[in-house]
């Protein structure tokens, strides 16, 4: 079943909060006696500590702490590899590194502190190329990786933090059924998540217990990188995030909670942390990956794909944070979502002195789809046929094997083909200075464990406690609607309390666009078995059969005899002396598929994606030939996240994501010095897309049954759209040009540069 | 040193104390307590502090605060009707014009600039008009559905007055 | 710290004799100071309720004054402005945003004298002069002598901004700013070039002006157009005018793009700019700012 959709009225929860003004975010909350936080940054990307004098700092009068990393217990943490301490420790290895953090009556005193702390340093060699960083000569950003505890499944060498490989077939043997061969390299430049909420944190200690107020999309990470860092049980550490203005990754993980703990049990007052825009620039170790990809890929004069290889080389910057799983991920990434029945992919994440790289929206994806995409449309061009048609011809249908050896269950990409190239004219005239290019991407859904808890109370009100986090998307929001379904009752019939980990059970967090696919199922589970409750409270009112109950319209009705009916706050008021309405829920996450006929070096779980999402976008941009200057004027964008459950929500999430692609593909790139420093990192300079600039989106949803995915059969969606935009205008462009612009963003002097040669 | 002066904002007189160096956004978040007004990057890049300055769109984050005495201030905290949604706000919510709701504010202050000055404006307007204001989540499609129904419903409104 | 809000330019003059910086809207001293580009001055000014500051009036002599208060916003639509100094409500209408177009003043960017400002070149190809009060005299200079260096003026420090004077417009002329953008709104000119153009009356050209923003420490004037005379406006022309715009720039390589590609990019701006000129003096209407109306940025 394919179906067009119209969004429907969908009023989110928060949103009377946020149009307001009354929302509270964490940069808006006050304590009483509160203290301001500043950090003392390195400055510089590679150095060896010769000083750190902050005895000046502490004597500043309204200066009530500063620590540096001898105030904290020595620990090295990382998900992945454990390479770095909150505090910099004998060597900082990239600019943004903290040295030192001050808690002081103002700001401007906290400043002032910092400015007075002595730093001195002997230079290090900078590592700023990630390719030569590679090499056997050059130097290391740790010299004592070996020495690191690491997951045991991680291959590491030097400079290599993570190596991953994937082989299915003989791509050699590939190469000799080819008749042509095409070899293509290009460069993605790393780029931010530019959340427009700069990050904020807040903590205060309540005799031997803290609970901080702080702007992360993952509050159990949060929680769990303070309890390992400051050596404390979780349950004495409490995460609340008041509302969060937006992360697309950037606030993934474990960043400064733990200073900001400790600045408070040290000063005993609760102490404020709220970044700048530049420090969110530099700062965090969440910056998207720059890439380096070699690709080669052997095609036959009826245009099969025989064989294709691939080297890639992923910026890790100086530490790892969640990027252990970059170089799995990649390379089914650079591989891309075609059958080609030999493949071979090897992949590094490459230390570097540059801000560290993370998980930001479909982490690799987005430049890696815009690699191989552009290859592909190469490898069209090399036997002269259509890319539309190309990829019908190449890419993965049910029951087609992927480059890891996945057969795939029901999947809906060659719909999505179809439908992108319908929606954007694909045939159509047009006039000399304007084209239409078109790209596929994937990204899988994350299964992972999630609870959530949901009880109605005597009058009748529901609550859903859960542990899942909004960020924006409306996932959350959604949850309402799918408590309400259950029960036959209305989204506005309750309300959410989210976002504290002493309040609710695990979830993973607004990560992996896993919320409503993880805790949606969770919801689903508790509020099943609020509704087995009804039921029974029901079937003894109206004596009837509990199997005929059915809930609907806020009422329990018996089947068949509609006027047999009682109002479910009736049983709730009757629950509420006895046995009570609560529920909890989690379900069994779907389990990974299996794999046939491949091999992974390296293998994270990156390889067998479950319920994956397709997507094809088509877009079409107008060339200013004489400046280089490139405007998307449309996009059509179809994708396969399975069921929309919150139609509204799922247009915005592809609107969104769209543009922050298109900023990607044209204005968004991080330009570094020689000197490994950020040099744009300031929103003049590193340019987000306006309203003016928005091109029309037209989205379109293949809604087909999916085998094995998240409640109602939905997928994730929240990362997806962000992947093949910036490759669609590559091949736009390319169509103008005769051949792809190799760097990205294909900035307006890259285009022009282009042109020249 | 510091001065006191008296803010207007929404109709509200504050007397501050402030110094005179301290930029708007900062006094109205801090003395006169009101925090709907966001600061995103701190110099006029991102319109998460745009507030109206007599009716006019104004970056609080780079303009001082004694700047604004005796002017007319107008944040997020005062668009509402009474106690009833503008318009404006309702038709944000209802075309999904808001997710992570951090640009939100800024974005109605500009809006509301807008359609002040051009009830009933193009396409093109709209965009021009809220330029100043980035969002990073919703793509803008449904924040300008949101501007452009508005402006629509309110001159329906006024045709049929 | 001290800060006055002064009514009459008077009160103004006095206290800058005083030694008081003048405050417009105020945006590039509070985000310099923020930035740490320079201390936010000890002692203020406001001259921002001095209303006799803001008029845009027409002499009858057929100049035009501009008060230093007008604001960008004014200047993308004020009649007398869009009618004969189109060039400069193009460049004020690219400026920032609509809010710093509101709070941003033509006196401020004056005084400011960034070699990257939006109004400039239009100023420099339009002849406007600056009239200049202290608290003992008034001057009047060309913005060409004003400029001394990036962010630097020939103005005393006691001197205020009190207007721009605009000259009569010669009869069959238009003038016209594009300037170089990676996207549509929220932009500083990477390059930009302002042209008037005058028509004979058999449609040569009698006279034309050009001017750079951003690939020099000023604003850059371009030499030797009054070769173009009697020419007519076509292809070979524009070439020419690009290749001696291109020729004349010094830019330098940064951030925002290098030196290589402003060089050609400013030739582009400074051709486009000379062609819209030309249309305009030619009656055809190109709304402002030309960047939205054709060429780069087009909605379309």
């Amino acid at each position: 079943m394919t179906t067009t959709t119209t969004p429907r009225r969908f009023v989110r929860a928060d949103g009377p909060d946020k149009v307001t003004g009354s929302g509270r975010y964490t940069a808006d909350l006050t304590m009483t006696g509160q203290l301001a936080a500043k950090f003392r940054y390195a400055d510089v990307a590679h150095a060896r500590i010769t000083r750190l004098d902050v005895s000046a700092a502490r004597a500043m009068p309204g200066v009530m702490a500063v620590l540096t990393n001898d105030d904290v217990p020595d620990v090295r943490f990382g998900p992945f590899i454990q390479d770095r301490t909150l505090f910099a420790r004998d060597v900082v290895r990239f600019e943004g590194e903290v040295l030192a953090a001050v808690a002081a009556l103002t700001p401007a005193i906290a400043q002032a502190a910092c400015d007075a702390i002595i730093f001195e340093y002997e230079p290090l060699p900078v590592v700023g190329d990630i390719e030569a960083a590679l090499a056997a000569d050059s130097p290391l950003v740790h010299d004592d990786w070996s020495a690191y505890g690491a997951a045991d499944v991680l291959v590491r060498d030097r400079n290599d933090a993570s190596f991953a490989s994937i082989t299915k077939g003989d791509v050699e043997a590939g190469f000799a059924e080819a008749d042509h061969i095409v070899t293509s390299r290009y460069v993605a430049d790393g780029c931010h998540a530019a959340p427009i909420e700069p990050r904020a944190v807040v903590a205060q200690w309540e005799g031997d217990k803290v609970t901080i107020w702080t702007s992360t999309q993952v509050p159990f990470d949060a929680r769990a990188g303070v309890c390992e860092t400051l050596e404390l049980p979780s349950n004495r550490v409490r995460i609340i995030v008041p509302h969060l203005g937006g992360g697309f990754g950037g606030k993934c993980g474990f960043h400064y909670e733990a200073h900001i703990a400790a600045l408070a049990r040290a000063t005993k007052r609760p102490v404020r942390l709220v970044f700048s825009r530049r420090e969110e620039f530099i700062a965090p170790d969440r910056r998207r990956e720059g890439m380096v990809f070699e690709i080669t890929s052997g095609v036959r004069n009826d245009g099969t794909i025989t064989a294709r290889k691939a080297w890639v080389a992923v910026d890790n910057g100086a530490y790892t944070a969640d990027s252990g799983f970059f170089s799995q991920l990649v390379a089914m990434h650079i591989a891309g979502p075609y059958a080609i029945a030999n493949v071979h992919v090897d992949a590094h994440l490459v230390y570097t002195n540059h801000q560290p790289s993370g998980s930001v929206r479909a982490p690799t994806a987005p430049g890696a789809c815009w690699a191989v995409e552009s290859h592909t449309d190469e490898l069209a061009r090399a036997v002269g046929m259509d890319s539309v048609d190309f990829r019908h011809l190449n890419a993965l249908d049910t029951g087609r094997v992927g480059p890891s050896g996945q057969t795939h269950d029901e999947i809906g990409l060659q719909q999505c083909i179809a439908k992108a190239a319908e929606m954007i004219g694909w045939n159509d005239d047009r006039p000399a200075d304007e084209a239409v290019g078109l790209a596929i991407g994937w990204w899988p859904s994350f299964a992972a464990p999630s609870g959530a808890y949901v009880k109605i109370d005597g009058d009748g009100a529901g609550q859903i406690i859960t542990g899942a986090q909004e960020c924006g998307t409306g996932a959350v929001m959604t949850l309402r609607q799918l408590a309400a379904d259950e029960l036959g009752m209305q989204p506005e019939d309750f309300q959410l309390i989210y976002q504290d980990t002493s309040a609710a059970p695990y979830d993973m967090g607004a990560t992996g666009s896993q919320t409503l696919f993880n805790n949606g199922r969770a919801v689903v589970e508790a509020a099943t078995e609020i509704g087995r409750q009804l039921r029974n409270l029901a079937a003894q009112r109206l004596e009837a059969n509990v199997d005929d109950i059915v809930l609907a319209d806020g009422a329990a009705h018996v089947a068949g005899t509609p006027a047999l009916s009682v109002p479910i706050a009736e049983l709730a008021a009757e629950a509420a002396g006895g046995e009570l309405l609560i529920a909890h829920g989690s379900g069994v996450p779907p389990s990974a598929p299996a794999l046939e006929g491949s091999s992974c070096v390296g293998d994270l779980g990156m390889a067998a994606w479950v319920a994956p999402q397709f997507s094809c976008h088509a877009v079409r941009i107008r060339l200013d030939r004489d400046t280089g200057v490139v405007r998307v004027l449309d996009v059509a964008a179809a994708h396969d996240s399975g069921t929309i459950l919150n139609e509204v929500g799922a247009h915005g999430q592809v609107e969104g994501g769209i543009l922050m692609g298109v900023g990607q593909a044209l204005t968004e790139g991080t330009v570094y010095g020689a000197d490994a420093r950020q040099r744009n990192a300031a929103l003049l300079e590193y340019k987000l897309q306006t309203i003016a600039d928005s091109p029309k989106v037209t989205t379109h949803f293949v809604q087909i049954p999916t085998p094995n995915a998240g409640p109602k059969g939905a997928k994730g969606l929240a990362e997806a759209p962000n992947v093949p935009t910036a490759a669609a205008i590559s091949n736009a462009l390319a169509s103008l040009l005769g051949s792809p612009v190799r760097q990205l963003p294909m900035s307006a002097e890259r285009v022009w540069e282009a042109m020249q040669s | 040193m510091s001065t006191t002066v008296n803010l207007r904002v929404n109709g509200t007189t504050y007397p501050v104390t402030i110094d005179e160096g301290r930029n708007l956004v900062s006094v109205i978040r801090t003395e006169v307590g009101l925090t709907g007004t966001k600061e995103g990057c701190d110099d006029c890049e991102c319109g998460a502090c745009m507030v109206l300055i007599d009716g006019r769109p104004v970056n609080s984050c780079s303009y001082l605060a004694v700047q604004a005495q005796d002017r007319e201030i107008t944040t997020v905290e005062g668009v509402m009707n009474g106690s009833e949604l503008h318009p404006l706000q309702r038709n944000l919510l209802e075309e999904g014009g808001v997710q992570c709701g951090f640009c939100t504010p800024g974005m109605i202050m500009s809006a509301t600039a807008l359609l002040a000055a051009n009830p009933t404006p193009s396409e093109e307007e709209v965009r021009i008009g809220l330029s100043g204001n980035l969002c990073r989540c919703t793509g803008y499609a449904k924040i300008l559905a949101a501007v452009e129904r508005t402006a629509t419903e309110s001159a329906q409104e006024m045709a049929q007055a | 710290m001290t800060f006055l809000i002064a009514t009459t330019v008077d009160e103004a003059v006095a206290a800058m004799s005083t030694g008081s910086r003048p405050i417009a809207g105020g945006s590039d001293l509070v985000v310099g100071a923020r930035h740490g580009k320079f201390a936010l001055p000890t002692d203020l000014v406001a001259i921002d309720r001095i209303t006799a500051l803001r008029p845009i009036t027409t002499n009858a002599d057929g100049t035009v004054r501009v008060g230093a208060l007008a604001n960008h916003a004014e200047l993308e639509v004020n009649a007398t402005i869009v009618g004969g100094y189109t060039a400069l409500a193009d460049g004020a209408a690219l400026v920032g945003s609509p809010a710093t177009r509101h709070v941003g003043t033509l006196g401020g960017n004056v005084m400011n004298a960034s070699p990257a400002m939006d109004t400039g070149a239009p100023l420099v190809v339009l002849g406007a002069s600056v009239e200049l009060r202290s608290a003992d005299a008034t001057r009047i200079v060309t913005v060409g002598d004003l400029w001394t260096g990036p962010g630097r003026t020939s103005a005393a420090a006691n001197e205020l901004c009190v207007a721009v004077h605009l000259p009569a417009r010669p009869a069959h002329s238009g003038s016209a700013y594009l300037r170089l953008e990676y996207r549509r709104a929220m932009e500083i000119a990477v390059v930009g070039a302002a042209a008037s153009v005058a028509l004979n009356t058999d449609g040569t050209l009698a006279a034309v002006e050009i001017a750079l923003t951003a690939v020099a420490p000023m604003i850059l004037a371009v030499t030797g157009t009054s070769s173009f005379a009697g020419r007519t406006i076509d292809d070979a022309l524009l070439a020419e005018i690009a290749e001696m715009a291109a020729d004349q720039a010094t830019p330098i390589s940064d951030v925002r793009a290098s030196d290589r590609y402003r060089r050609h990019t400013v030739g582009v701006m400074a051709r486009r700019a000379v062609a819209a000129a030309a249309d305009r003096a030619h009656g055809v209407t190109i709304s402002v700012p030309v960047n939205r109306a054709q060429g780069i940025g087009a909605a379309r």
